[in-house]
């Protein structure tokens, strides 16, 4: 029998119609399956199915059977499904169970019931495969989003189930920290164990070899194609973001030190850089959010700039995404609402409470909280991309194209390559402050600067005939 | 199905590493928090003669910044509420239960500044507490480092959709009250998220397992005996003082 066996499984959350659309599979040993498909195709889910949290955490509607390792998932006790297959998810902050790198190792080894000495063994085993070993005593919520990806791994493969599912395990990964990822899966496999990742970033996943992909399919029709707005052109395109001697602090460390630099409005600059670098706390300082020294200015004067955070459940508290678009707006332009709520593929969740979306939603409905607003500059992205599909991020990049039309100006931060290299500028930042500038087809080969922060490209960059 | 933690991201409270206490047994640590406790029950010119030996407890631990730190945290609290007494009841009274309080910070920070969450854990199922709720209570104590983190990151949020503006006044006051609600939603269906995930995390590293084998054990040691007898010394004192 299959390691993993599903046989005709749906499920739909109970609050509502969200959920898996009936498939069945199998999984053999050794084998690597990347489960990819749009926002709300039910990737996550499928990964709660496998590994047990649906149904035993989880009380929807579930249909069909999913045996794993010969036991069925619905009458076997979630402990004892945990030992057969561990699962990763999407915010490794979020998964932290301990107050050392160490003790989140422990704690799942504690679960198994090994000897004293065995847990020794495959601790120490775990934090060197890892290269977990400098930093066993720090608390897991001081590491880097990469080295917690890492931990959260290593959390669970201490535990040697015989399959691995992971949620979304790029999405804040940047380019270092996901080849390393991609590295570690590979040899998971070639010891015999069962990868299942589900992802919508795939550039880093082709390079694993013998990689099988399943594409889910949204069980409701696709957005019609958005109408076009003309959006009114607020400023002249002379205007030009000034920063000079950017000093930014925080705890005592210094983030970024002396940054200069400028940005003419009309344009969509992408800022990269690798995990832990600083680019929320820049775009925080921009905004206006954040103590620093120096001078932000556009044209002599404080920007307003909108900022969208990369956490959306931050900012929506309404009742309706009517009335958090709307919310404490003056005089609102309806015709831009309509827009914003077309472009960004919302018109079906008008009436929707926002915190029942799903992550992607919720991001689109906070991006148009503060376009409603109309800044008057422009507006900053925190990684605007985490948890859209590829659909979903077209249209991210068609309304950021329509604010630089109208002359503002838009910023935004993201480890997503291929959503910087459609921006009009990238921006490479590293510890002692950018190390290339210029538009993304330089930028994004031009190795040196790369190399000198330690990020890797992926491979489809360097690819002939590919037009950045 | 339980749910575990209620709040925040996990992280550590400040633990004040080179306190002597540091390395004390958790269960001799928590007799001493207690009997510590004990003192509230004093009257004032006990209560302050007792402050004084407790204050250089503070200093031979290493914990008298840590214990400042927490009492400048309730600095408010305090104002109102010594005002208030002074002002329905009395002086003495305004006092004694100013000393009461701060002596009650002093004694979270005795505790809670020197003692991990896993050795927190250990001494509750030592007092017989279940795994689970142990488990959960630890969690629920490394997560409150980060309240104030969240909190600053919600008003900054709902600062930059124009949900919530810095106060400018009294005028402001109903404003600001409105303004809450931007504020409490997200963090309320922050914390409920947070608990969720790290339920989520848990059960799918095997919690709940019968096999479970603690790690780690605890072990008292001769100072930690010492201690313990000395804590329960003045425990008897206080009371037959009082």
């Amino acid at each position: 029998m299959s390691l993993v066996w599903v046989q005709q499984v749906a499920y739909r959350y109970p609050q509502n119609n969200h959920g898996l659309a009936s498939l069945s599979l199998s999984i053999e040993p050794g084998e690597r399956l990347l489960v990819t498909g749009p926002s709300g195709c039910g990737k996550s889910t499928l990964a709660r199915c496998l590994t047990g949290l649906i149904p035993h955490l989880y009380h929807g509607m579930l249909e069909g059977e999913v045996w794993l390792d010969s036991l069925r998932t619905v009458d076997t006790p979630l402990w004892q499904l945990a030992e057969r297959a561990g699962l990763v998810f999407q915010n490794p902050a979020a998964q932290m169970l301990a107050h050392s790198v160490e003790e989140e190792i422990l704690f799942g080894l504690e679960n198994l019931g090994l000897p004293h000495d065995i847990i020794v063994q495959r601790l120490e085993a775990t934090l060197t495969r890892f290269g977990l070993q400098a930093m066993r005593h720090r608390s897991p919520q001081t590491l880097s989003g990469g080295e917690q990806q890492k931990l959260a791994l290593a959390a669970i493969t201490a535990r040697q189930p015989p399959v691995l599912v992971l949620d979304e395990p790029l999405s804040m990964l940047d380019g270092t920290a996901a080849t390393e990822l991609v590295a570690h899966l590979a040899a998971i496999t070639d010891a015999g164990g069962a990868v299942v990742i589900c992802e919508h970033r795939e550039e880093y996943l082709q390079t694993l070899p013998g990689l099988h992909t399943l594409r889910l399919d949204v069980p409701t029709p696709p957005e019609a194609q958005a109408p076009t707005l003309h959006l009114h052109p607020v400023e002249a395109k002379a205007q030009r973001l000034e920063v000079k001697g950017l000093t930014v602090s925080l705890a005592g460390r210094t983030i970024h030190r002396d940054l200069d630099f400028s940005l003419d409005a009309g344009q969509i600059v992408a800022i990269v850089g690798r995990n832990g670098v600083g680019k929320t706390t820049l775009l925080r300082a921009l905004a206006g959010l954040q103590k620093h020294e120096g001078s932000v200015r556009m044209n002599g004067s404080q920007p307003d700039l909108g900022l969208v955070f990369q956490n959306a459940d931050l900012q929506l508290f309404n009742a309706s995404v009517r009335e958090e678009i709307l919310f404490r707006v003056p005089d609102p332009d309806m015709e831009l609402y309509d827009w914003l709520l077309e472009v960004l593929g919302l018109a079906r969740y008008e009436d929707a409470p926002p915190l029942l979306l799903s992550e992607g939603e919720k991001k689109r409905v906070a991006l148009a909280t503060v376009l409603m607003r109309q800044p008057h500059h422009g507006i900053l992205l925190d990684e605007p991309s985490l948890g859209q599909d590829a659909a979903h991020k077209a249209q991210l990049i068609s309304v950021a194209r329509a604010l630089a039309d109208a002359g503002q100006l838009v910023i935004l931060t993201t480890h997503d390559l291929p959503l910087a290299a459609q921006a009009d500028r990238l921006l490479l930042l590293g510890p002692q402050g950018f190390v290339a500038d210029g538009s993304p087809t330089e930028v994004l080969r031009d190795g040196t600067a790369w190399d000198s922060l330690g990020l890797s490209v992926p491979e489809w960059v360097h690819a002939p005939g590919v037009q950045l | 199905m339980i749910r575990l933690g209620t709040v925040g991201k996990t992280r550590n409270l400040a633990l004040v590493e080179d306190s002597p206490l540091r390395r004390v047994d958790p269960r001799a640590k928590l007799a001493l928090s207690l009997c510590a406790s004990l003192a509230v029950m004093l009257s004032l010119e006990k209560l302050a003669a007792f402050m004084g030996i407790y204050v250089m407890l503070l200093l031979w631990a290493r914990l008298f910044p840590e214990a400042a730190r927490q009492v400048w945290r309730l600095k408010w609290v305090l104002i109102v509420l010594f005002a208030v007494d002074w002002i329905f009841v009395s002086l003495d009274l305004a006092v004694v239960i100013t000393l009461r309080l701060i002596l009650l910070a002093g004694v979270f920070a005795l505790f809670f500044s020197t003692t991990t969450p896993a050795e927190l854990r250990l001494a509750l199922e030592w007092l017989h507490v279940s795994y689970r709720y142990a488990f959960s209570l630890s969690l629920a104590f490394q997560s409150v480092g980060l309240l104030d983190d969240e909190w600053r990151a919600i008003r900054e949020a709902q600062r930059a959709r124009g949900a919530w503006s810095l106060p400018t006044g009294w005028r402001d006051l109903v404003a600001r009250v409105r303004d809450l609600v931007a504020l409490s939603v997200p963090a309320v269906v922050m914390t409920t998220k947070r608990a969720w995930s790290m339920t989520e995390a848990a059960y799918a590293r095997g919690f709940d397992s019968p096999r479970r084998q603690p790690f780690r054990h605890l072990a008292m040691s001769r100072l930690d005996w010492l201690l313990l007898a000395g804590t329960l010394t003045v425990a008897a004192l206080l009371l037959l003082w009082r």
